[in-house]
């Protein structure tokens, strides 16, 4: 057999894919350590030490306060969304009434709505309501947009676990409620990760929403923080490249640390539903 | 269905009260999706419905007063010879970056269902875009098309003397976002396929492999039937983001020259901010949620039609 | 491999710690040894401290300046403010491109900031939403020119003007030099300089720049030679234009010479692509001689060659027998909300930056004319608004003679022309229609 040489050439190709997948990364790499008055190709590595950038894009985009503000936004919304939405599923997965149907089909029909046809109605009952630059406010709309999207995995995923275990508790005497929390709940962990990488992706990224409700300097989200760089007026793209960076890192090392119950869970919830 | 079947095997004999047998037949379950559904209502159903209303206006997107032009919008919309385009990108954007995604993301997840030991570094470098921001990567995008000292041309005034404009040909930059678009999210296709492929059972392979099936036909006769649900998720959600395409746009050319590469999103963005005509941006939403919705529910029952019968 | 992917995530998690660390010490440094960062860090103790007597009273300000260092300015008469008010709370938010957007946004829900800028739109835009000011000592200081642009038809003052726009155009002193060209007076000797330029540089300066990203570079020429074209001539064309019976066909060779500059080659190649963002490092680099619009993006250019030399002119004239004029209007501005909580503590501010001492700050930072009379400043372009004091300065075009909504249909329909998607007659004719539908809402 080829198996030998085969497994040389797919690794080859992979490596090539490797390399064109990085070349953005190699260019935000040498833009965010070259100084401003230098204007070589983009191409060519700086070759010398220069991180002002860095220190820079830290200070003047106050990143320190927007990393935090995302921290806090995003484990809370994170929180909310695994806890609303898996136990939002289970009911939709086990009683599939034809109301339970349509409320399924409103949910993911969410995903549809263009986010700035609602804008200034939601603006609107935020001022009203109090909830104008307040983590509360911003949280509870990044838990409800991120919903749909987690309803729709965790009610694909739970289809998938045999009714024989909830039936067989049934007789044990637990009750519905009882149940969800002693057998499904311990059961949700790999879509768990699923949810929680695209949503914690999804809120930690966001701009549309970020920018209208936390307007303060002090609460500045970190994209938002960045986006003052390279709005039409100002040309930082050093402090851009180097922020960016910056604010990679948390998101690609929580990636890497749930990778593999990531796939495990979009294998079992989304591919199976 | 289970219910009433459950019901008869445990419910005690008749007289049981309504509450009972409304919390015997489990809906007292729904309860559980309560809190989710009143978020909906309050943040999603609420504020569209009155963005609904707001398309029946005139209303400039700021002030205090404004108008009911009944279905003056809409009329609007049909002569309007920007939106012809606006919709044609807006179908290239979901339906050319949906095909290139689910093509280019299954021949990747079938290269990393294979045993090489660069699968891993593969997998997190491919799906590494998603993981940043959209806008951001826009911009990274941006250093490479543009014109002056842009990445790309370096490389090409090497061999030749002109610089290429890609971003401001009306023709090539439609398709050079749909290419950035893909790049950005072929990591969700490709952990889908990725997903799908792993769950397949070894054995249907092997037996295949039994019967003297070769490669090629052992992934149409086995493979392929079974990736049938990726392959539903990976469409619709790559349908409904491309066809809503917004921050790639924004970042790379701003919907220009002109209006030569807006999409729906973008389109409605410039009326809403820009032209001061929200009633009209408005309604530019309705008609993109109407689209997306036919689009995205004609793929969904197709395809899910396809599952069942594989 | 999952052992490499762990070591791989603690490696970035270590450098993320670790590039947390070193970074925050020059900007810890910097808070301490800084005179003026009160307002800029968030949640002062000092300023907070309620043990001052009365209730703390937070006055929230919106801003349209973009430059650090003018930010900083701001924010240091604040707390200039603040020390002599110690109850009054100076909160500063700089928004920057999504300063717009915020504000429409906020105007609907009727949650305005307590003092905001209006950077032009004074009376069309936030007029409803602003107090009258007329009663302020400084509204005598307001320059003639100023003056009527921030006054309602009854006589309400909207906002005091810190810094006026004199909008001419902006020219890379050294290239002129370079080719021997004095700055030109009408538009004739323009298009010569930009030949000249053009081909003994043999294209490698582009004579003007515009964006089509940033396509109000393009609406700005539009905007500014349609004053040269249809309002400065003796024989105008303001009144048809405010009455509705203007004859758009007239609108044709302004379109007709926009598009004639791209023809000739005299627009960087890229004008439809190119961002603003990426013009300061081109000029400072030489290859552009002209833009549009006045010099605010001098300091962009200074950083990546302090050498260059900037001037500044009005725009040429358009039609035989005309002079050069500026377009004029508000730049930055301070308004009050009719409706804020704490507006006699917004008015006092407003009064504070009036003072003439801060006046010439801001004037000195943003390079700009004040809004007020007699204020000393001193900057690279003091000379030319002093050369130029006595050209006629007409208000923007698009503010006074076209309905809202207008100018981005003009900048739009602009880049379209430059992109070949439309003809000038078709623009004129989109630039009727508009205006037609518009006027009649």
């Amino acid at each position: 057999m080829t198996g030998k040489s085969k497994t040389g050439w797919l690794t080859f190709l992979s490596v090539l894919i490797c390399l064109i997948h990085l070349l953005p990364f190699y260019i935000l790499i040498t833009t965010s350590f070259k100084a401003r008055d230098d204007l070589s190709s983009k191409w060519v590595l700086p070759g010398y030490l220069y991180l002002d950038n860095f220190v820079n894009a830290w200070r003047e985009a106050h990143l320190a306060a927007a990393f935090r503000n995302n921290l806090i936004v995003t484990a809370l919304s994170v929180l909310l969304i695994v806890l609303i939405g898996s136990v939002a599923a289970y009911p939709l997965a086990r009683r599939q009434t034809s109301w339970n149907k349509f409320v399924y089909a409103l949910f993911v029909s969410a995903l549809i709505v263009p986010p700035l046809t609602i804008l200034v109605p939601l603006y609107k009952y935020m001022v009203d309501i109090g909830g104008m630059n307040t983590y509360w406010g911003i949280v509870l709309l990044h838990v409800t947009f991120n919903l749909p999207m987690t309803i729709f995995l965790y009610t694909g995923f739970i289809g998938t676990i045999p009714r024989d275990l909830d039936e067989a508790s049934m007789i044990d005497g637990a009750g519905r409620l009882a149940l969800f929390y002693r057998i499904i709940l311990p059961l949700l962990k790999p879509i768990t990760a699923t949810v929680v990488i695209l949503t914690g992706v999804a809120v930690w990224n966001d701009y549309q929403f970020s920018v209208f409700f936390l307007q303060k300097l002090e609460l500045r989200t970190f994209t938002v923080a960045l986006s003052s760089f390279f709005g039409s007026y100002t040309n930082e793209i050093g402090w851009v490249a180097a922020g960016s960076l910056i604010g990679a890192l948390p998101m690609a090392a929580i990636y890497l640390f749930l990778q593999r119950y990531f796939i495990t869970g979009l294998s079992s919830g989304a591919v199976k539903g | 269905m289970a219910a009433p079947v459950r019901q008869a095997s445990t419910a005690p004999p008749a007289k049981a009260g309504y509450v009972k047998r409304l919390v015997r037949s489990g809906a007292p379950l729904n309860l559980l999706y309560a809190p989710a559904l009143l978020l909906f209502a309050v943040f999603i159903f609420y504020p569209f419905l009155k963005g609904i209303q707001i398309s029946f206006t005139n209303w400039n997107g700021y002030n205090q007063d404004f108008k009911w032009i009944g279905f003056g919008n809409y009329s609007r919309l049909l002569a309007d010879p920007d939106i012809k385009t606006v919709v044609k990108n807006t179908f290239i954007y979901g339906i050319g970056s949906t095909i290139l995604q689910n093509v280019v993301g299954l021949l990747y997840a079938l290269l990393l269902n294979t045993s090489i030991r660069t699968r891993g570094v593969v997998r997190t470098v491919v799906y590494l875009p998603v993981i940043i921001s959209a806008l951001i990567m826009g911009y990274i995008w941006y250093f490479f098309f543009q014109y002056d000292g842009g990445a790309i041309n370096d490389i090409l005034l090497l061999f030749q003397d002109q610089p290429a404009n890609l971003l401001g040909n009306p023709k090539a930059n439609v398709w050079v976002i749909t290419f950035v678009n893909t790049f950005q999210y072929l990591g969700i296709a490709m952990v889908l396929f990725l997903a799908g492929l792993q769950s397949i059972p070894k054995e249907y392979d092997e037996a295949a492999t039994i019967d003297g099936a070769g490669p090629v036909s052992r992934f149409f006769r086995v493979t392929w039937p079974l990736l049938a649900p990726s392959f539903t998720v990976s469409m619709v959600l790559n349908l409904i983001g491309g066809l809503k395409l917004f921050d790639v746009i924004a970042a790379m050319t701003n919907s220009g020259p002109g209006y030569a590469s807006a999409s729906l999103s973008t389109m409605m963005y410039l009326l809403y901010f820009g032209r001061e005509d929200a009633g009209y941006a408005a309604t530019i939403g309705v008609l993109m949620f109407v689209i997306i919705s036919v689009i995205s529910i004609a793929a969904l029952v197709m395809l899910r039609r396809r599952e069942v019968s594989a | 491999m999952r052992t490499t992917m762990n070591a791989i995530a603690a490696v970035l998690l270590i450098l993320s710690v670790a590039l947390a660390g070193c970074s925050q010490r020059p900007s810890g440094a910097d808070g301490s040894a800084g005179s003026q960062s009160p307002a800029s860090s968030p949640a002062n103790p000092e300023s907070v401290d309620a043990s001052s007597g009365g209730d703390q009273i937070r006055l929230t300000v919106y801003s349209t300046m973009n430059e650090t260092k003018n930010q900083e300015m701001m924010k240091s008469i604040a707390a200039d403010f603040m020390k002599e008010n110690p109850n009054i709370q100076v909160d500063f938010q700089f928004p920057g491109s999504e300063y717009e957007n915020i504000l429409k946004v906020k105007m609907a829900a009727n949650d305005l900031p307590d003092v905001f800028d209006t950077h032009g739109w004074a009376v069309i835009r936030y007029g409803q939403y602003l107090a009258d000011l007329r009663d302020e000592a400084w509204v005598s200081q307001l320059t003639d020119t100023i003056k009527p642009v921030v006054t309602g038809e009854d006589g309400k003052v909207h906002a005091l003007v810190l810094s006026e726009a004199k909008d001419g155009i902006t020219y890379n002193a050294d290239v002129l030099e370079k080719y021997g060209i004095q700055p030109p007076q009408t538009f004739e000797e323009l298009m010569n300089a930009a030949e000249k330029i053009k081909t003994e540089s043999k294209g490698e300066v582009s004579p003007f720049y515009m964006s089509g990203v940033d396509n109000y570079m393009i609406g700005q020429f539009l905007d500014q030679y349609a004053t040269s074209l249809l309002i400065s001539p003796e024989q105008n064309d303001a009144q048809s234009l405010l009455d509705g019976t203007f004859d758009w066909n007239k609108w044709t060779p302004l379109a007709k010479s926009l598009l004639e500059l791209k023809n000739k080659g005299y627009l960087n190649k890229d004008v439809l692509t190119a961002k603003f963002s990426d013009m300061p490092q081109r000029f400072a680099q030489g290859k552009v001689a002209f833009v549009i619009g006045g010099p605010s993006f001098a300091d962009d250019v200074y950083k990546v060659n302090p050498n260059v030399k900037i001037g500044y002119m009005p725009v040429t004239s358009m039609v035989a027998g005309d002079s050069p004029n500026f377009s004029g209007g508000e730049r930055y501005t301070m308004g009050a909300w009719k409706d804020g909580k704490h507006l006699a503590e917004a008015k006092k501010l407003i009064a504070f930056f009036a003072k003439p001492e801060n006046m010439s700050k801001i004037a000195n930072a943003t390079k700009l004319p004040a809004g007020l009379k007699n204020i000393e400043s001193s900057h690279e372009f003091s000379s030319y608004y002093e050369q130029y004091a006595n050209v006629r300065v007409f208000p923007y075009f698009d503010r006074v003679y076209l309905p809202n909504g207008m100018w981005d249909v003009m900048c739009k329909t602009g880049t379209a022309l430059l992109a070949g998607g439309v003809t000038p007659e078709q623009f004129s004719q989109k630039m009727k229609s508009e205006y037609e539908r518009l006027r009649n809402q």
